[in-house]
């Protein structure tokens, strides 16, 4: 998950960088000041490395604003002549964007809700809980996470078709819970099993039932941490392709990453309105990170356990 | 507490979307409604053409169409599943050939329309090259059997070509194979490469299966697309393909480099003049038409070829699950009027049953009159990578050796051979 993190962090770039250094700059303000080589050679490899994370979004960027004939003329890696909006105002009309964002939206946002409290649930009883076999509970848990979703397309497929929820949101709503909560179960599971023993004794001593054990005393602790699997669990539901394009049928219940998949042809793809459609389907996701990054370093830093 | 209402939010819009969901997912399924999807854009030749179908449709039928714009992508990785299932449409555009049109009819999903062609006299309007892919027998395999779907548009390939260039350089349209090497020579002896090719995707495949047909028959594509008899594949057909491409190489008609390009960035060379030729099928047409400002452009076919690479178009085909099967039948033959077919023709199509009367744009008649003159002369030998479902990567990784010149024609040749029956005898058993 840490790489994951990386990854995007090196993508925001300096905003997110910056209070890295500054939190390593004070550290250091007891030792030594000065840079080692060493220091300069992991600054020079992460510069160049956060280039080449940021390349693709800057193609996507140089592109969108880009006429078709200028980009005939000058190819893909120049910019723009002249500022040229009409490839994301024709996607915008043509998939009718605004309902495709609601759809998005309505689906990762509960997906991530539903993943993170039956996350916890699970975790609770496996990790605090301990029930007997848990190893091989979690192992199974993470089946869904671990095969291909091209093996579990079929069996879903029939069993939502039996279910009456084919070509209805509530199918990926569920498939997806599940299978984000597998992910959340095996990490929380892991880190509830290190939790202090005395922090439950003593409130078992002050009588508290399982239930308030958990709301009151695990979840305010485990906060920061479920913070970052909702929002990892709603930009991975958001990017999700395979699953929404053969679950949602119809027009009016598809998502985005779905909707922009109209501009691929036969043999012909429109490299510019192509690219449009790719910043209109990215900026939503990196709205909500930056909205919630603060949460994201905070919950990675702190620990289980203040 | 703070998190139960969060929970109680969250179920107050699921319980919310559901009812919403519910309505929306009873599909008003009333007796005069055609439930229609295609993946055209809508101002494309047959976005255009079938946008005014369904205008004349309502009007004469009184019934209302229900049309859904569908992606490629998803028509083509979902169908089996939305066919199979009650959400199944109307009438649907897909995709023609063994492994999608062929694969659906052979499990049942796609009705019959042998009857409806009999009623409707389509198979009088289609040529036979043009009825190939519209047929499938029991096993799913084109070329015989029942009707499954009808053809709309044709699509084939033939040379784009740079006006001014020719000009400039002072040279003629060629009419044999020799002029068309004269005027290879003539623009490599300048420094242009002539052809803008991309052996990564379909182009120099394409380009390589058109060589083998100037020197092959009916009876070579029989073989070679439906099986007839076993190819061979160091016979004359396909030794004059390998070592025409190769020696195009060596003398600079085709650059080195297309070993890495994608067939859009051959594209884009030709609209940036980069290359005065380009020997591509009639799907760029409407493109270039709409791009193409600097020069003036022009289309001929293969010089000497009695066989040039190209077929019937993906197809309107009628789901077994469909709710309106005798609406569906209507639809398809006002699509196949001769005003609908000249519509499509207008505007950068290529109708199959238009009449080049109809056709006012000038550039429009010269791509249909093409297209005529090669199902005219039952010239549509359709596409190399057809006959296996993994023969399009093996001959693009084959051509992209040969262009690199890590392997001679004749390995080249054998491996696409072994390749080619590896998959044949998959198919056949």
């Amino acid at each position: 998950m840490s790489a994951v993190l990386d990854e995007a962090a090196e993508t925001l770039g300096a905003s997110v960088r910056e209070p890295v250094d500054a939190k390593r700059r004070s550290r250091r303000a007891g030792g030594t000041k000065r840079r080692t080589a060493s220091d300069w050679v992991v600054l020079v490899v992460a510069i160049v490395l956060g280039f080449f994370i940021a390349v693709p979004f800057l193609m996507i960027l140089i592109n969108s604003f880009k006429s078709p004939a200028d980009y005939n003329t000058s190819g893909p890696l120049s910019l723009p002549t002249s500022l040229y909006f009409d490839g994301i105002v024709a996607f915008w009309e043509r998939v009718d964007f605004p309902e495709k964002l609601w759809n998005s939206v309505f689906i990762s946002g509960l997906v991530a809700v539903f993943a993170v409290v039956l996350s916890m649930f699970n975790a609770f009883a496996l990790g605090i809980g301990r029930v007997k076999g848990r190893l091989w509970i979690v192992v199974v848990i993470l089946l869904a996470n671990m095969l291909p979703q091209e093996v579990l397309l079929y069996p879903l497929y029939f069993m939502f078709k039996e279910a009456g929820l084919y070509d209805n949101q509530w199918a990926v709503i569920i498939i997806f819970t599940v299978i984000q909560s597998a992910f959340g179960t095996y990490l929380l599971a892991s880190v509830f099993g290190t939790f202090p023993k005395e922090l439950l004794e003593a409130a078992s001593l002050d009588g508290a039932s399982r239930w308030q054990i958990l709301w009151r005393v695990v979840y305010p602790i485990s906060r920061p941490m479920l913070s970052v699997l909702l929002i990892f669990f709603f930009i991975w539901t958001w990017n999700e392709f395979l699953i929404p394009l053969t679950f949602l049928v119809s027009n009016d219940t598809q998502t985005v990453p779905v909707a922009i998949t109209v501009l691929q042809g036969d043999r012909l793809m429109d490299v510019t309105t192509t690219s449009a459609s790719a910043l209109l389907g990215l900026i939503p996701t990196l709205v909500f990170f930056l909205i919630f990054q603060r949460t994201l370093t905070r919950g990675i830093t702190a620990g289980a356990v203040k | 507490m703070k998190h139960s209402r969060i929970v109680g939010v969250a179920a107050a819009i699921a319980a919310a979307a559901l009812v919403l969901t519910g309505c929306s997912g009873a599909n008003d399924q009333g007796d005069d409604v055609l439930r229609l999807w295609h993946y055209e854009g809508a101002d494309s030749a047959m976005g255009v053409a079938w946008a005014e179908a369904i205008k004349v449709f309502e009007e004469e039928t009184g019934a209302t169409v229900e049309f859904e714009e569908k992606s490629f992508e998803q028509i083509r990785s979902t169908a089996s599943q939305v066919l199979n299932s009650d959400e199944a449409p109307d009438i649907l555009e897909y995709n023609k050939g063994n492994a999608t049109a062929g694969l659906l009819s052979s499990q049942g999903l796609l009705t019959p329309l042998d009857d409806a062609v009999d009623e409707f006299g389509w198979g009088d309007k289609l040529a036979p090259s043009l009825q190939t892919t519209a047929k499938y027998d029991e096993n799913g395999v084109m070329g015989s059997g029942s009707w499954y779907g009808v053809p709309n548009y044709g699509e084939y390939v033939e040379v784009y070509y740079n006006k001014d260039a020719f000009a400039a350089a002072g040279l003629e349209v060629p009419t044999t194979l020799a002029e068309f090497e004269d005027v290879l020579a003539a623009f490599a002896a300048q420094g242009v490469t002539p052809l803008a090719e991309s052996a990564a995707e379909y182009p120099l495949g394409q380009l390589w299966y058109q060589l083998a047909l100037t020197q092959a028959d009916r009876q070579f594509v029989n073989d070679y697309q439906l099986y007839e008899n076993p190819v061979d594949w160091s016979g004359a057909e396909i030794t004059h393909a390998t070592e025409t491409v190769q020696d195009w190489t060596e003398k600079g008609y085709i650059s080195a480099d297309s070993s890495g390009l994608k067939a859009e960035d051959a594209g884009v060379g030709f609209i940036g003049g980069q290359y005065p030729m380009f020997y591509s099928g009639s799907w760029w047409y409407g493109r270039f038409a709409s791009e193409i400002t600097d020069f003036e452009w022009g289309t001929f076919l293969f010089p000497e070829a009695e066989l040039s690479p190209g077929s019937a178009g993906n197809m309107w085909v009628v789901p077994e699950k469909a709710q309106n099967k005798e609406l569906a039948y209507e639809f398809i033959d006002i699509t196949m009027r001769p005003e609908i077919q000249a519509l499509l023709g207008n505007n950068g199509g290529v109708p199959v049953a238009a009449d080049e009367a109809d056709i006012t744009d000038e550039k429009s008649r010269e791509l249909i009159a093409n297209f005529n003159t090669l199902t005219g002369q039952d010239g549509l030998a359709f596409y190399p990578d057809w006959p296996t479902p993994t023969f399009y990567d093996e001959l693009n990784a084959g051509l992209q050796e040969l262009v690199n010149g890590t392997k001679s024609p004749a390995d080249v040749q054998q491996q696409l051979g072994e390749q080619y029956q590896a998959g044949v005898d998959d198919i056949v058993g």
